[in-house]
């Protein structure tokens, strides 16, 4: 049977620029099983990163609720929010941003350490962060600092780091939108291989080919969720694909 | 299209351009204000003395045979002119105010009329006083600064047994006795009120004393010449009364030598932040570059921006210049008549300096968009072929937690730019430090050994007793029985002696000299300091600073001639020594010479050692006790002892000095910090909200970005400790040099102030700034994340 992770209901967004209200989210409502791998898609400026954002903590919510692992949000203190973004959610940015002074195996345990539901030891902890490079393929890059590796390696650095504290979901904004299409396939097959393994993903793509590999698809137009689409994951990526895209054209893709 | 993007960058980056403005304020006001203080001193003296018309020779008797002193000098064939001044000596006692002394001092007083001043004495308004009323007065030197009378106030001054009332007239400056080393303080009165006090017997019988200006062909031949006019008690030439603004140099001196710390920290701060804010914009520049602006059309946007700011900033600098350069010429300028010069014109050629700098800070600055491709430029300045490794520590191997690990790292990753700040932060302190070192020395028991005196329970300097020496109405011997009696009265019974200054003339291979020799009966002389040779064991036997060696042309092991009380003797110099009495121009006997006791016309204070060897505390008691029973505030412990007679408003005016730097540096340091941290924030804007996105709180955040500036601060002050004396010997000795420590002295390092209360001073300011400024990061969200680029 399956259980909510993330209960998203009339959830509003709104910028203030220029004195001008900028309505990005309008009363959207979804949620996310756990064990899902969900894609967001929707053209530029439609909302995607900020709901992103917004339902992982990231971003305040104008209105409406957000509930994670049965915890609303709205009211968790800054610090609360902090702490669940540490050991309860992992993040993967389009960036492939990394703390410069640090190599890529400290950049990758640094949650683990300063978790304080972690009680591992350093080095327990920099073994474990040694065994996820490992499982994805990058363990000679550790002691590496972060400009001496490719985006690829980069960017699965970033899923190692998303990993370190087992979280319960991973939140991913275009994180292949940065690698050409060999790395994208290898991050993504990271991506599919944790969620096999039992971790829900919400991702934000633009690529059909990436949104093929999610069980279900939001497609996200002028901060509304315009429709919905899941993928039988038991066909070939190729078909995939193609109901996806017949999918988007009808929803005006 | 050039304003457009100037306007958006003044409004972007609007913290980080006040901050930069702030700073060329800052540099102009310091380049201005000191630059013209060092003119005004350094011309000072001359242009003063001149219209001073100070004389190249300056004789001072106490006594009343001023015809007999005359007419000797007169004789002289080295003597081109000279001039005569009667005036009247009297002790601090004598000036009160509802019958309270007007002010507590040490040294003598004198009283003169302005008919017969030999010498221009100068109002506050630097005029040049004609004329005294009636009835009213002026006041020189410490009586001056130190009596808080406002004009009109009435006060009392009783010489003899004539007492006159006078009416404050306001302040004298006094080129000859006016500096804080010779602060003989006198009085200007109405011819009439002199001639009241001139009547009195009692007063013309003990309190005469007449100062002869005396200006001859050659100067050297005159002081030689002079050199044996008999007991006079000062007999030196203009050198010496140059010598004795040393204090007012040094005030401005150390004023200079804090502009030009703060200067340097200005300008460093200058370099770094436009250096820093066009790495920031490598990718506008890129940009403007890929669109086919030419290098100099890129470079000039940056020029014409900083010359703004420059111009700006140099305008408002140099107006506070102006302000701020008189504030801190003030002390100085107090006693003595400054060349205005031209402040304006030297300040506006220090504020285009300034600017000029900024621009050159800039133009180097920015050659580095030239060597740079567009794409250079759009990577942000990275070429992506960087192999060294930027982090030096290990997470795992670590043993501090995430926050103190990240500042550590970060630190240790970017030295270059740490290091700038830890070497700004030094500076600082170093500066504080040897200020802290001075003042504290100028009155400790440390100075002790150059003042030629020993360690004792008790100090009296009491000008009334040392009066009455000089007067003749007691003897030496009749005050240390007087003062013994009274202890033994008060139960705490002790035996006085004194380090008695003779003033004998002394001869040798045909040259003369006159100079303080110091006699104590009760010490040894192996109980003192040398620098070569042995103590004086014998009664033909004395040590000479090496100054006085030198005018005289001898060394140890020669043979000079000294007449004092009429009686010339044969001595061999059995030694060196330094010494900051009379500056350095000293002499010892052994304590076995044949002085005779009316030759002990002057003592440097009466020293008290108690029979019973009290701790600390009693003496402490005693020397209260003992205020009471001499009715008088001049009982010190050592470091007072060394205090009055260094001049305590020397201390004062350095402690003064001081805490003005310290104020200073710690503004500086606060914008320092502030500087930085805002300018890190912006680059590491990025890294902020990934932590922030990674589940670190907004507070490990600021700790982290606050840790980084206390290991700077902490850093700084390390390195401080470590040169504090190096660099305090380094720039202070020569000062202790030309007042007659050829050889430097032992500094009195305060441990508590030096090593906690200033690094502490400067780590809070840090704290301050950094934290301050760290708080902004609040309003970083974990969703910028979204916009790294």
């Amino acid at each position: 049977m399956n259980t909510t992770i993330l209960d998203v209901k009339d959830l509003c967004k709104t910028y203030i620029i220029n004195k001008r209200q900028n309505n990005v989210l309008r009363n959207v409502s979804f949620h996310i099983d756990k064990g899902e791998m969900v894609a967001v898609m929707g053209p530029s400026g439609s909302g995607k990163s900020t709901l992103l954002y917004t339902v992982s903590g990231m971003d305040k919510m104008t209105a409406g609720s957000v509930n994670f692992c049965g915890k609303n949000l709205a009211d968790m203190s800054e610090n609360d929010l902090a702490e669940m973004r540490l050991d309860d959610m992992g993040f993967i940015f389009q960036q492939m941003y990394m703390m410069k002074n640090l190599s890529i195996i400290d950049n990758i345990i640094l949650p683990a350490v300063k978790s304080r539901k972690n009680k591992e030891n350093r080095r327990d902890i920099t073994k474990r962060g040694k065994e996820l490079m490992h499982k994805l393929g990058i363990s000679e890059i550790g002691d590496n600092d972060i400009n001496e590796v490719s985006g690829g390696q980069l960017q699965r650095a970033c899923i190692c780091r998303s990993m370190i504290n087992d979280p319960d979901m991973i939140f991913a904004d275009e994180p292949t939108g940065a690698l050409n299409r060999t790395a994208s396939d290898e991050v993504m097959n990271e991506l599919t291989k944790l969620n096999d393994n039992g971790t829900t993903v919400m991702l934000v793509t633009h690529d059909a080919k990436v949104a093929a590999k999610c069980s279900r698809v939001l497609f996200i137009v002028d901060g509304n969720i315009k429709g919905e689409y899941n993928i039988n994951r038991a066909l070939s990526l190729h078909e995939r694909e193609r109901g996806l895209n017949n999918w988007l054209q009808e929803m005006g893709w | 299209m050039y304003l457009r993007i100037l306007k958006r960058d003044l409004k972007r980056k609007k913290t980080m351009n006040v901050i930069l403005l702030m700073f060329v304020i800052l540099a102009t006001m310091f380049a201005a204000s000191s630059v013209n203080n060092i003119m005004s001193v350094i011309n000072g003296l001359d242009n003063y003395f001149e219209k001073a018309n100070l004389s190249d020779h300056f004789i001072i008797n106490v006594s009343d045979n001023g015809d007999e002193i005359a007419d000797m000098i007169a004789q002289k064939s080295s003597v081109k002119d000279f001039r005569r001044e009667d005036q009247f000596f009297f002790d601090d006692k004598g000036v009160t105010r509802n019958g309270k002394k007007l002010i507590e001092q040490s040294s003598t007083f004198l009283a003169l009329s302005i008919d017969n001043a030999q010498i221009n004495y100068f109002n506050s308004d630097n005029e040049i006083i004609t004329e005294v009323k009636e009835g009213t007065a002026y006041f020189t030197s410490t009586l001056a600064s130190s009596s808080n009378l406002e004009i009109g106030d009435k006060f009392d001054v009783k010489i003899g047994n004539t007492q006159l009332t006078f009416s404050y007239a306001g302040i004298a400056k006094d080129a000859f006795l006016g500096s804080e080393m010779m602060g003989n303080s006198r009085i200007l009165m109405n011819s009439s009120d002199y001639a009241k006090i001139a009547a009195d017997e009692k007063a013309s019988e003990n309190n005469q004393a007449q100062i002869f200006y005396i200006n001859g062909y050659d100067k050297k031949a005159l002081a030689s010449d002079l050199s044996d006019l008999p007991n006079v008690q000062f007999n030196k030439d203009q050198t010496l009364v140059r010598t004795s603004y040393i204090m007012n140099s040094i005030v401005a001196g150390l004023l200079l030598i804090v502009s030009i710390c703060l200067l340097i920290v200005s300008f460093v701060t200058l370099r770094f932040t436009i250096s820093f804010t066009i790495n920031e914009d490598f990718r506008e520049i890129g940009v403007m570059k890929a669109l086919g602006l030419r290098n100099n059309s890129v470079r000039g946007l940056y020029l014409v921006k900083y010359f703004g700011i420059a111009v700006i900033g140099a305008v408002i600098g140099f107006a506070l210049s102006l302000p701020f350069g008189n504030m801190l010429l003030k002390k100085v300028s107090d006693n003595m008549v400054l060349a205005n010069g031209n402040p304006i014109l030297v300040g506006i050629i220090c504020s285009l300096a300034v600017i000029a700098i900024i621009l050159l800070f800039c133009w180097s600055c920015t050659k580095k968009i030239k060597k740079l491709s567009p794409i250079d430029a759009v990577r942000s300045g990275q070429t992506g072929e960087r192999f060294r490794k930027k982090g030096v520590f290990r997470l795992e191997k670590s043993k501090l937690g995430t926050t103190g690990f990240l500042a550590v790292n970060d630190v240790f990753s970017s030295p270059k730019q740490f290091c700038i700040m830890t070497s700004i932060f030094t500076v600082c302190l170093l500066l504080i430090m040897s200020l802290a070192n001075t003042a504290n020395t100028l009155g400790s028991e440390k100075l002790m050994p150059t003042l030629c005196a020993t360690p004792s329970d008790a100090y009296i300097t009491d000008t009334e007793m040392i009066s009455r020496l000089m007067t003749g109405e007691s003897t030496y011997s009749e005050l240390e029985n007087e003062i013994e009696d009274k202890l033994a009265e008060n139960n705490m019974p002790g035996k006085v002696h004194s380090e008695t200054l003779l003033f004998p003339l002394m001869e040798a291979n045909g040259k003369k000299a006159t100079a303080a020799f110091m006699y104590c009966k009760d010490t040894k002389a192996s109980d003192y300091t040398y620098s070569e040779g042995y103590a004086p064991k014998y009664e033909n036997e004395i040590a000479l600073t090496k100054q006085l060696a030198d005018k005289v042309d001898v060394g140890i092991g020669d043979k000079v001639n000294i007449t004092l009380d009429g009686e010339t003797k044969e001595y061999i110099v059995s030694a060196f020594f330094q010494s900051m009495v009379q500056l350095g121009e000293t002499g010892r006997f052994c304590e076995n010479a044949y002085i005779p006791e009316s030759a002990v016309k002057n003592v440097m204070g009466f020293q008290i050692d108690f029979d019973d060897h009290p701790d600390n505390a009693e003496t402490e008691k005693r020397i209260e006790k003992m205020k009471d029973i001499f009715n008088t505030k001049y009982v010190d412990d050592s470091d007072g002892f060394v205090s009055a007679c260094i001049g305590k408003d020397v201390t004062n005016t350095l402690n003064s000095v001081k805490l003005l730097v310290i104020v200073i540096t710690a503004i500086i340091i606060i914008m320092i910090s502030v500087l930085m941290e805002r300018s890190l924030i912006s680059k590491e804007k990025p890294e902020i909200a990934l932590m922030k996105a990674m589940g670190f709180n907004t507070r490990s955040v600021i700790t982290q970005h606050t840790l980084r500036f206390v290991i700077v601060a902490i850093a700084a002050s390390v390195i401080s400790a470590v040169l504090s004396l190096p660099v305090t010997k380094l720039c202070i000795d020569p000062v202790f040099s030309i007042m007659g420590a050829l050889n430097g002295v032992d500094y009195n390092l305060k441990p508590v102030e030096i090593y906690a209360v200033y690094p502490m001073i400067v780590i809070i300011s840090t704290i301050a700034g950094a934290f301050i400024t760290a708080l902004y990061m609040k309003t970083i969200k974990a969703s910028d994340t979204s916009d790294i680029e």
